[in-house]
């Protein structure tokens, strides 16, 4: 225990001066406040209850899809193929319950969708070891290409959303459900990641994959986990969003795809100064999420939405490399 | 060395005769010339964004940016031509903005040292977000008649088609630049080992630079000849770029064993050989890019060294050849 203990110490950035430390670390959350307060104040609508229950409804979608892409980006990897396992995985459910399957067999096929697709990339990257982007950019374009093959090009709309939408409606108070479901899974994934082994693994192997080789850590059994997970998370947040938009999407996964990148980056720099870590990734999220529906209340172009999010993707990865060289320079010093 | 290249040379024109017969069984109007021309279009627009590619995969980066910043340069393009500029400042204003993304893509990798993955994806995104700017999202046309930009896809230059003069052209600088001139040697040091190219006195970050300044130019160029061919010029018009030049460079790469021009090239003429057959049979659109793929993880999966390591302990013969 005590070996679990030291371990955990030493990955804690110690080196860094606890005030600046501190406002590093938490500053990401105050900026959050004060950019929600300000639309809140320039547009009360902003912080109506049904404009709150939309927001949360799409972060909380979102945020389920960035999981696993969160620790796949921690261990130095990348997949850039989940939002098109989205798509596909929506699609498939939407033609599934178009052709008259209940929604229970067309979740459980979006399901395999997602399966497979995660199995694919999990043996092409990490157990032969190929090239993580080029295998996922082939992955997702074969994914965004089936999307758009089952629909014939066009999108599918649904008549009913069965029970995944019941489960969409249903609400705690004021917040919905699968909000709170989020809430607890990524309470549970940031468990995992801060308290057992695996967590530390994740950061470790960033750090020097080869040494995490030869200490003995299942390096090849982690990255497919997170391959198989990355796939089976995304195709969730496609079944879900099949009954959340009441119909079958092909081209869905090109608005995701920025956002994945600049929640789980924007996010690495909460709390763990530039290590991509879940509650981060949920922080960003709302963040993204807000900041999108307060620009387009103020009147924001889809020009403008789309360069706020590529600077804030520029401004992430600046701020991790930022913080990474200043934490290595201290710890050399 | 010899024999290994005149074999790799041999499985690819196997490789091509084969798919040829395919199609050719299939549909005899495949071979005919008017969809050889087809073809040798088609392969001109793809060929150049793949070629710009090869520099920046062969000093051992990614660029994502470049269809987003092709989009931009078809709007910009577009937008200088329907506001009455003249045909040249037109093509020069398409242009600069591929200079200008791999200028800033470059620094932004090589100077200040981002991940290049991720700080392409997000240049690529403020392009496209750029590219709404001339006209909302909308698709340009306005004077494209007149401006002689459609001539750019159907004219002839010296009895071929003028796109494929012009990737022919390209392709010839760009192999005396990567294989015939000291800089070529440079491109490669820098992929190999950066810190040992640095110590040999190569400017590695220039490298660098030039790489992706490559990589913006030709993506530029290749939007050029596809609003030429399709006569409009519009913000998506980008995207159709990323499979196929990465396409041709990984599959390049695993037929001559290492990304170069004339591998580029081959990998580009497969590539097309195989689209332009499925156009020929009617098959969608929207699976093009699922056969891209498809070949692009068969062609990764199947050259890996370690598997045909493996295959050359079985086959003898195979180990003869290499040594």
């Amino acid at each position: 225990m005590t070996d679990l203990m030291d371990r955990k110490y030493a990955l804690r950035p110690t080196v860094t001066s606890r005030l600046g430390g501190g406002f590093a670390r938490y500053g990401f959350f105050l900026l959050i406040a004060a950019v929600f307060l300000a639309f809140a104040v320039l547009r009360p609508t902003f912080v109506a209850p049904g404009n709150i229950h939309g927001m949360l409804m799409s972060a909380s979608i979102a945020a389920i899809m960035f999981m696993a892409l969160t620790w796949i980006i921690a261990t130095g990897e990348i997949d850039v193929s989940f939002m098109s396992v989205a798509a596909l995985a929506n699609m498939v459910v939407a033609s599934l319950v178009q052709s008259g399957a209940g929604w229970l067999v067309a979740s459980l096929g979006g399901l395999g969708v997602g399966l497979a697709f995660g199995l694919l990339n999990a043996g092409l990257v990490a157990i032969m070891n190929l090239p993580a982007l080029v295998i996922t950019i082939a992955s997702g374009a074969l994914a965004a290409s089936l999307a758009a093959a089952i629909g014939l090009g066009t999108s599918i709309a649904l008549v009913n959303t069965g029970f995944v939408g019941a489960f969409l409606d249903l609400r705690v108070g004021i917040l919905p459900l699968v909000a709170v479901v989020v809430a607890l899974l990524y309470a549970v994934a940031w468990f995992a990641q801060e308290r057992l082994a695996f967590g530390h693994y994740l950061y470790a192997m960033e750090q020097n994959r080869a040494a995490v080789v030869e200490a003995g850590v299942p390096v090849t059994r982690i990255l497919v986990l997170l391959y198989v997970l990355s796939g089976m998370v995304s195709a969730i947040a496609g079944i879900l969003l099949a009954a959340n938009l009441s119909s079958g999407q092909p081209y869905l996964g090109s608005s995701y795809f920025l956002d994945g990148l600049t929640a789980v980056l924007l996010g690495g720099m909460a709390l763990k100064l530039g290590k991509p870590n879940v509650l981060g990734t949920l922080a960003a999220v709302i963040f993204l999420v807000g900041l999108l529906n307060g620009g387009s209340l103020l009147g924001w172009t889809d020009s403008q939405r789309q360069i706020v999010r590529g600077s804030l993707l520029l401004v992430g990865v600046g701020l991790v490399v930022l913080a990474r060289s200043r934490i290595s320079k201290r710890q050399l010093h | 060395m010899r024999t290994v290249l005149l074999a790799r040379i041999a499985a690819f024109a196997l490789v091509m005769a084969a798919i040829a017969l395919v199609f050719w069984i299939q549909n005899p109007v495949y071979l005919s010339t008017g969809n050889v021309r087809a073809l040798m279009r088609h392969m001109s627009v793809n060929g150049l964004a793949a070629l710009g590619l090869t520099f920046v995969i062969v000093v051992r980066h990614f660029d994502l940016s470049f269809p987003g910043v092709a989009s931009l340069s078809a709007m910009t393009l577009g937008w200088l031509i329907a506001t009455g500029a003249p045909f040249g400042a037109a093509i020069a204003g398409g242009l600069v903005v591929g200079l200008a993304f791999g200028i800033v893509n470059g620094i932004v990798v090589a100077r200040l040292g981002l991940p290049d993955i991720v700080t392409t994806i997000a240049t690529g995104g403020l392009a496209t977000g750029f590219s709404y700017f001339y006209s909302n999202g909308t698709s340009i046309s306005q004077n494209f008649f007149m401006s002689g930009l459609l001539d750019l896809n159907d004219g002839r230059f010296l009895g071929l088609e003028r796109p494929f003069a012009i990737l022919a052209l390209a392709s010839l600088l760009a192999f005396v630049l990567l294989h015939r001139s000291r800089f070529g040697q440079a491109f490669y040091a820098t992929g190999e080992n950066p810190v040992a190219a640095r110590f040999s006195g190569v400017p590695v970050r220039a490298m660098i630079i030039a790489a992706f300044v490559l990589c913006g130019v030709t993506a530029c160029l290749s939007i050029l000849l596809l609003v030429a061919s399709s006569g409009a010029a519009n913000v998506t018009a980008g995207n159709q770029l990323l499979m196929p030049a990465f396409a041709a460079v990984y599959l390049g790469a695993a037929l001559f064993g290492r990304p170069s021009v004339p591998a580029t090239l081959a990998g580009t003429l497969l590539m097309s050989m195989m689209l332009n057959g499925f156009t020929l049979l009617a098959i969608p659109y929207f699976y093009s890019d699922a056969i891209v793929s498809t070949v692009l993880i068969l062609a990764i999966s199947l050259f890996d060294p370690r598997l045909s390591s493996a295959l050359r302990i079985l086959l003898p013969a195979g180990r003869s050849a290499k040594a």
